[in-house]
């Protein structure tokens, strides 16, 4: 009997106590995508690279991914010369600057986060392509880094030119390895890494691509001009530059094409319409389209292009009256938070296509039966007011038409589904007459310009004309709300000048240290065992 | 028949039939039953002894100064017979004794619980019990008077401020009020989880607060120190709350209905500006705002009540039907509670009809089998109205629409600016929500033959629920209509599986003795989530049927198993019942850490010392019991879900054409070392009761330590991951808590009772990233609490008389002004940011007094919150640019109202986004209660053994400086809290 009971005792210890089972502690995740299973072979890389155009695409998205609400690159685009906050209100930062525009804006925290995710990503794909377990051919690998050292690349020119010196990262994050003591590295430094990737990928990528959203070599080419622009290299601007501007599959449009081709129109605003963006529908001159589908997965986009400069025609009063209602005619529904400054519109020449009804919205068609004002009829053009200088909060005011888009599902989504043109070759024409201006051949210069101008039908100009600020003045012509118009006026040097003389709301606030934003606050409070030194005069 | 006692006559014959069936023959069980008096010739009086809502069985009824007694039968009563000045004297081991005048014939006897009774009173500890005068850690038991009779929805609501140490948050309103936060002795962790680990019928429980049935918990204790924690190792840290079912209790069947019926109504509202006023304030922030459509509104004057819209007079009803009892192998407890929430948001209903059987069962000698199950059904269908946010109603735009000519809502209220839908919208929307679930605990207990005290109990228990949701905006909605229809299918199923294993020994030799705990087990949760959003539909007809025809069809799974391998050990050593010694270890491997640190070790140890039971106390009149505890030791918290330790990849796929391009990023950093957080804690503690019981109470002090915090810190974005989960860090909690339960006044038809528990705790942030500096970017700062109000100090109003010119740039007269703390004429982020009090209270409490008169019971239940402050969100302008939404009332500066309060209406005026903070103490008298018990000797005529109707009034009154919606409210602009009233009913056969 006591050997029955000892028996037993022990029988229950070895139950109880018996080595555990170390397996069943160990994770499988069967239903998340980790870094580890994902980048094992092409399929697994290209996969990392179409991550990477979602984030490009994030550009003209909102702040946060899969949201609408705020816009990635607010500061890109307006406070500028030609573009200012109308619906953010007058006491917008980008309108009024001076103490609120501040390194604790959301904006700025938000838009710095991004790209960092975006370098994190482009830099997890690098790093991990030199892994020699990976199953690819040399020319796959090359193609995959090409593509990721050009987004890349891309990130720090948005980041270089908004913050100056910013902290130069070419390798993947490790959670074993969270650093609080990041440098900013010079500009200099980082420009000669933005050079070394777009040059490598210059050599890999293709000059087109039958995939209509992969960055092509042209914008590479346009992207490295624009560099050595920026670094002074005034001969490899204008040689990278004729690369794309002599390269016939990059021809610039000069006829009808398209859509609309058959109603009234121009060939320069053919490029914006729905269906008419990418080179397959005859879009030559694009180099990167941002692409978008409606009810497909991957697809939606978050554009608030369409959001943010269609201005609120249906807020418009008149005589008491609501007479304007959304609708795909006017341009789907815009909330009009961005507007060109009075000075933008005021610069076309008469004949331009660039500054014609097709290009902006000066009128609209009365189209509420329930709201038209007395001494009008349904149907009757209504022009907007031209003559004021621009102000917040006003839906009496012209706007682009180059993001006009309306689903058809319905007018009022917000949303936008078209894909856009991101990177032109009029743009590389652009870069061409600064980089012969510089040089001091003001001839080709003007005749780069004149092929722009040539075929929006505005009257050409002679090479004495070609100065600095008329190249300014000419992309604002011709690229107005395409080009991120701070970084050309922050490279050229001209962006004070410019705004204090163009900028009704911002001229007399802006001052010399607003042509660098600040450093995000919590970048510099993350900081700890490193002081990071904010932009002067913050 | 023949067994009654020879002077005795019996006067209710079929009692003792069925205790004749019960046990034929038993002596006992006939005197336990046995309605009898005397057969003198004196007035025969009849009664029943009772405790709170429950009968005393066995309780002694004698004559003073005779030799008459009886005992009363196990509904209490009894029958005596007695001269009509004779005087009862009543006594029971439990309770204090009482003498009672004899008025009348029919007589109630209402008596106290003895010192004795609490002492031998058997508290739950985790893995067993222990009568309480054994225990050596911070164990607390719920006052059964919060969970009876009262409006709970779930459990949280009764342990609100009744056990010392323990706060209880509600976050947000509504129907079913589930948001809750749980926390014991403070606030060990700063970004982790700080919930107790629930443990129900011995099974740990990871379900929703609400998917069990508070009318079927009979106790709730509270584990509150390290070493009575310690049992549960890695997850004690925050406590544990250990919640037991009823039973079933030997004897005659007891069929039981309880219900209640009440109203709810909104408890208070923050005054938002009226329509015209709203259209002032427009025009004076930004002229030429105001819509056409705005002005037609204004113009008619008809303005829609928005907040009236969204709310109604709700409702609560209750009915439990039970049926309780056993013999002498089988105990049951079987239930079935319908009960039925129609919130004070319109649309916003919670159902739930649970039913439990509990069952124990005899089988031999030496075999015990048993199970507590509860099958449940909880409907939470239909979508409340929207509250809270921009399109919300509380800040809605009054100058707007609610309805169409023809009464249903409009989908764009505001015509002229289509961001806004209607905030009735979501009651427009098709929507199913409905959980099953099974919990079910089952065990089996074997007394090892032949060795004395040894007993093996494998313990399992299985939590399954299924949750199905169903929604569909159709075209009548802004979200339906700009999709062409909105479909959204969540399909969850969740498991939770649990097998112990227990050996439990107890000898005594002589004064010493002994018990032992042993566990191994292995608990296991899988979920498995199934989404589906579809949109584009040829119509509304088959509404969240018709995924199949949809234009979009996005689908999506999730999947997480989480298992946890665990050990433990406790023995429980006593020499003379007088010093009492507890070890404990326990180890644990969670899944869910990093692969170098899946096991970790948590020992603790205990002592007390029963002071009371030393020779010298016996002849204390004051002191019936007093006891001195100390515990030291180490728990864990493991608040990590699966898969946190690995780098994990985000979904952000492009498109190529028409076709997906499945695409990833990195959007997190893995972190292998991952392991638990760890809680060092010293408690000390002393039990005592006074007068023989009429005092009783606890007071303990701890001290605790956290180390390799859990945080998820924010680091810099230029890693690429804004957030990174971490061992770092430090944080302390000290504190005092008391509890008492005190006898204030006692006569013959008067009680007043009192039930006092009130804590303090000091928290504060130790070390942040072990360099001893604060992180103002995550807002950890040394020496403070985890929860701080850091902002620039708000410092009133610019006025005229201001000289402007040492103002910020762009200050005007009127703006808010800022203090410039460290003086040097700018205002920076770095140098003028302060702390400005936190959200940790100085001491929280609740205070329950009882009051019963003859046959009725007057019960108020106060609860508090005292030293907190945070900021109001009511008390900004919100409105977005171009005034869009409504405000709140304040008193704005004007040239001509130079006030400091609050700063002039114009854009901008606030520069810096300085936060004005407000108090959010708070004292509310949580429960009144008034109750009335009828006669026995009235209710026996209609066979009827306890019949009781009630009222209560909850969250009628709340005191508080605080202006916004409610102190207690995380959001002060979504659904409001209530206030009910209920009548009910307990009736028992």
């Amino acid at each position: 009997m006591k050997l029955y009971s000892k028996l037993l005792l022990y029988a229950i210890s070895a139950m109880l106590f018996a080595g555990c089972s170390k397996d069943i502690l160990n994770e499988n995740a069967p239903s998340i995508i980790l870094a580890d299973n994902l980048y094992k072979n092409k399929v697994g890389f290209e996969a990392g690279l179409n991550g990477l155009y979602y984030e490009v695409r994030r550009s003209r998205s909102g702040y946060t991914a899969g949201d609408i609400n705020g816009m990635m690159l607010v500061p890109a685009y307006i406070g500028t010369d030609n573009a200012y906050g109308n619906y953010l209100g007058p006491a917008s930062s980008f309108n009024i600057w001076g103490v609120s525009n501040n390194s604790t804006l959301g904006e700025y925290r938000l838009e710095w986060a991004w790209l960092y995710e975006t370098i994190n990503a482009a830099n997890t794909i690098i790093t991990r392509a030199e892994n020699t377990e990976v199953v690819w051919t040399e020319a796959e690998k090359n193609i995959v880094l090409a593509e990721a050292r050009a987004i890349r690349a891309w990130c720090y020119r948005h980041l270089t030119y908004s913050w100056g010196d910013v902290p130069l990262i070419l390798t993947e994050s490790s959670g074993s390895d969270i650093r609080t003591d990041f440098d900013r590295t010079p500009v200099a430094e980082v420009r000669n890494a933005m050079e070394a990737d777009w040059l490598f990928a210059e050599r890999y990528l293709p000059e087109i691509s039958a995939n209509q959203g992969k960055i092509l070599k042209g914008a590479v080419q346009h992207f490295l001009a624009e560099l050595y622009l920026a670094t002074a290299k005034n001969d490899k601007a204008r040689d990278y530059a004729l690369k794309v501007t002599t390269n016939p599959n990059y021809k610039l449009v000069t006829a009808r094409y398209g859509a609309n081709a058959a109603k009234p129109g121009t060939p320069f605003t053919d490029i914006f319409l729905e269906g008419n963006s990418n080179r397959i529908q005859g879009n030559t001159e694009a180099l990167w389209v941002m692409q978008a589908e409606l009810n497909v997965i991957g697809g939606e986009p978050d554009n608030v292009m369409r959001r943010y400069w269609v201005n609120r025609y249906y807020s418009l009063v008149v005589g008491g009256k609501s007479p304007f209602l959304v609708s795909a005619d006017n341009g789907g529904r815009g909330i009009g938070r961005f507007g060109p400054t009075k000075w933008a519109l005021s610069i076309y020449p008469a004949g331009d296509d660039r500054g014609s009804d097709f290009a902006w919205r000066f009128s609209y068609v009365i189209n509420n039966p329930g709201g038209v004002p007395a001494g009008y009829v349904l149907g009757q053009t209504y022009n907007l007011d031209r003559t004021s200088n621009e102000k917040a909060n006003n839906p009496n005011w012209p706007s682009t038409r180059k993001w006009d888009y309306a689903s058809p599902v319905d007018p009022n989504i917000d949303r936008a589904y078209n894909d856009q043109v991101y990177i032109r070759a009029a743009e590389t024409y652009l870069l061409l007459a600064e980089a012969y201006l510089k040089l001091g051949d003001q001839g080709n210069a003007a005749m780069a310009i004149n092929a722009l101008r040539t075929r929006a039908h505005a009257p050409t100009i002679t090479s004495s004309e070609v100065t600095l600020d008329f190249i300014l003045d000419e992309r604002s012509r011709e690229l107005f709300s395409e080009e991120e118009r701070r970084y050309t006026l922050v490279r050229t040097g001209k962006f004070v000048e410019r705004v204090r003389l163009y900028n009704v709301l911002s001229k007399a606030t802006i001052s010399d240290r607003d042509a660098l934003l600040p450093i995000p606050q919590n970048v510099i409070d993350a900081n700890l065992t490193k002081k990071m030194p904010q932009n002067p005069g913050y | 028949m023949t067994s009654c006692l020879p002077n005795y006559r019996c006067i209710v014959p079929s009692l003792f039939y069925y205790a004749h069936l019960l046990k034929r023959g038993s002596f006992l069980i006939l005197v336990l039953l046995g309605m009898c008096s005397s057969l003198a010739a004196q007035v025969p009086v009849t009664g029943r002894v009772t405790s709170g809502d429950s009968a005393v069985a066995n309780a002694t009824v004698r004559v003073k100064n005779e030799s008459i007694a009886v005992q009363t039968d196990i509904n209490g009563a009894f029958s005596i017979l007695a001269s009509s000045a004779a005087t009862l004297i009543i006594s029971h081991v439990s309770f204090i004794s009482k003498e009672v005048k004899v008025t009348g014939n029919a007589i109630n006897i209402e008596l106290e619980p003895s010192a004795a009774q609490a002492m031998n009173e058997v508290v739950i500890v985790g893995y067993g019990t222990q009568k309480k005068s054994d225990v050596t850690g911070a164990v607390a038991s719920v006052d059964k008077k919060r969970l009876e009779n009262l409006p709970n929805t779930n459990f949280a609501q009764a342990l609100q401020a009744s056990v010392p140490g323990l706060s209880i948050d509600q976050n947000s309103g509504g129907a079913e009020g589930n948001n809750n936060t749980i926390r014991i002795r403070g606030r060990n962790s700063i970004t982790a989880g700080t919930s107790p680990l629930i443990i129900l019928d011995g099974v740990p429980y990871g379900g929703s607060i609400s998917d069990i049935n508070p009318s079927d918990i009979e106790s709730i204790n509270v584990l509150k120190d390290a070493s009575s924690a310690a049992i549960y190792g890695s997850r004690g840290a925050n406590g544990v709350i250990i919640l037991t079912t009823k039973k079933g209790s030997r004897g005659e069947p007891v069929i039981s209905y309880d219900g209640f019926y009440g109203i709810q109504d909104i408890s208070n509202l923050p005054r938002a500006l009226t329509a015209e006023e709203y259209y002032q304030y427009k025009i004076t922030r930004e002229p030429n705002s105001i819509t056409t459509s705005e002005q037609a509104v204004y113009d008619s004057k008809i303005f829609p009540d928005w907040v009236d819209l969204v709310t109604r007079q709700g409702s609560k009803m209750q009915h439990t039907l039970g049926v309780n009892g056993g013999g002498g192998k089988f105990r049951y407890y079987v239930s079935g509670t319908y009960l039925d929430v129609k919130g004070v948001a319109v649309n916003d209903d919670f159902k739930r009809l649970s039913t439990r059987i509990n069952l124990e069962a005899n089988i031999k000698k030496w075999l015990t089998l048993g199970s507590n199950t509860q099958l449940s059904h909880n409907d939470r269908s239909g979508l409340p109205a929207t509250f809270a946010d921009y399109q919300g109603a509380f800040r809605f735009n009054p100058l707007t629409t609610a309805f169409n000519a023809d009464g249903s809502p409009t989908i764009y209220p505001w015509p002229q600016d289509l961001f806004f839908p209607n905030p009735l919208a979501p009651t427009l929307a098709n929507n199913t929500d409905e959980t099953y679930k099974i919990i079910t605990n089952n065990y089996l207990n074997v007394e090892i033959p032949f060795i004395n005290g040894l007993s093996y109990r494998i313990n399992t228990g299985i939590e399954f629920t299924t949750r199905a949701q169903n929604t569909y905006f159709g075209t009548n909605t802004r979200t339906g209509l700009q999709a062409k229809g909105d479909l959204t299918i969540t399909n969850s199923t969740n498991k939770n599986i649990l097998i112990e294993n227990i050996v439990n020994y107890n000898r005594s030799f002589g004064i010493h003795s002994f018990s032992f705990t042993g566990l191994y087990s292995l608990q296991t949760e899988t979920g498995r989530t199934d989404n589906l959003d579809a949109t584009g539909f040829p119509n509304d007809v088959l509404t969240f049927y018709q995924a199949n025809v949809a234009s979009s069809i996005r689908p999506s799974a999730g999947y997480t198993k989480e298992s946890l391998l665990s050990q433990m050990a406790r023995l429980n050593y006593a020499y003379d019942s007088k010093y009492l010694l507890t070890f404990t270890v326990r180890r644990d491997g969670f899944s869910g850490f990093g692969a170098n640190n899946k096991y970790a070790i948590f020992p603790s140890v205990a002592a007390a010392w029963n002071i009371s039971s030393e020779d010298f106390m016996n002849d204390s009149k004051v002191i019936t019991n007093l006891k001195l505890r100390a515990s030291y030791g180490s728990n864990g918290n493991q608040a990590v879900s699966a898969y946190n330790t690995l780098a994990r990849l985000s979904t952000r796929s492009f498109v190529d054409g028409a076709t997906t391009m499945p695409g990833y990023i990195p959007t997190s950093l893995g972190n292998p070392d991952l392991k638990w957080e760890t809680t060092v804690g010293f408690n000390a503690g002393i039990d005592f009761s006074l007068y023989n019981g009429r005092i009783q109470g606890s007071l303990d002090g701890y001290s605790k330590r956290t180390h390799d915090l859990l945080l998820s810190r924010e680091i810099s974005s230029v890693h690429g991951v804004s957030r990174v989960l971490q061992n770092i860090g430090k944080t302390s909690n000290k504190g005092l808590e008391l509890g008492v339960n005190s006898i204030n006044i006692q006569t013959a038809n008067f009680v007043w009772s009192t039930n006092l528990s009130i804590s303090g705790n000091r928290n504060s942030i130790e070390d942040v990233y072990g360099d001893g500096k604060s992180d103002t970017l995550n807002q950890y700062f040394i020496g403070h609490p985890i929860d701080v109000n850091y902002s620039y100090k708000y410092g009133g109003v610019w006025q005229l008389t201001d000289d402007l010119a040492k103002a910020p740039a762009g200050t005007k007269a009127g703006f808010a002004k800022v203090v410039d703390v460290n003086g040097d004429g700018r205002i920076t982020p770095s140098a003028d940011r302060m702390i400005i009090g936190s959200r940790q209270p100085n001491f929280i409490y609740g205070i329950g007094n009882s009051f019963t008169y003859k046959k009725f019971s007057l019960y108020a239940f106060l609860q508090g919150v005292q030293g907190t402050s945070r900021v109001n969100a009511l008390i900004s302008d919100n409105v977005q640019n171009g005034v869009r939404n409504n405000t709140f009332y304040k008193n704005y500066w004007t040239p001509t109202n130079p006030t400091n309060e609050y700063y002039a209406n114009v854009l901008g005026a606030n520069i810096f986004g300085a936060n004005i903070y407000e108090s959010d103490s708070y004292a509310r008298l949580k429960d009144l209660s008034l109750s009335y018990n009828f006669s026995s000797t009235i209710l026996s005529r209609f066979k009827v053994t306890r019949l009781k109707i009630y009222a209560n009034a909850r969250n009628l009154l709340t005191i508080t400086n605080w202006t916004g919606l409610d102190p207690e409210l995380n959001s002060q602009e979504d659904i409001p809290l209530q206030k009910e009233f209920i009548l009910g009913l307990n009736i028992s056969l």
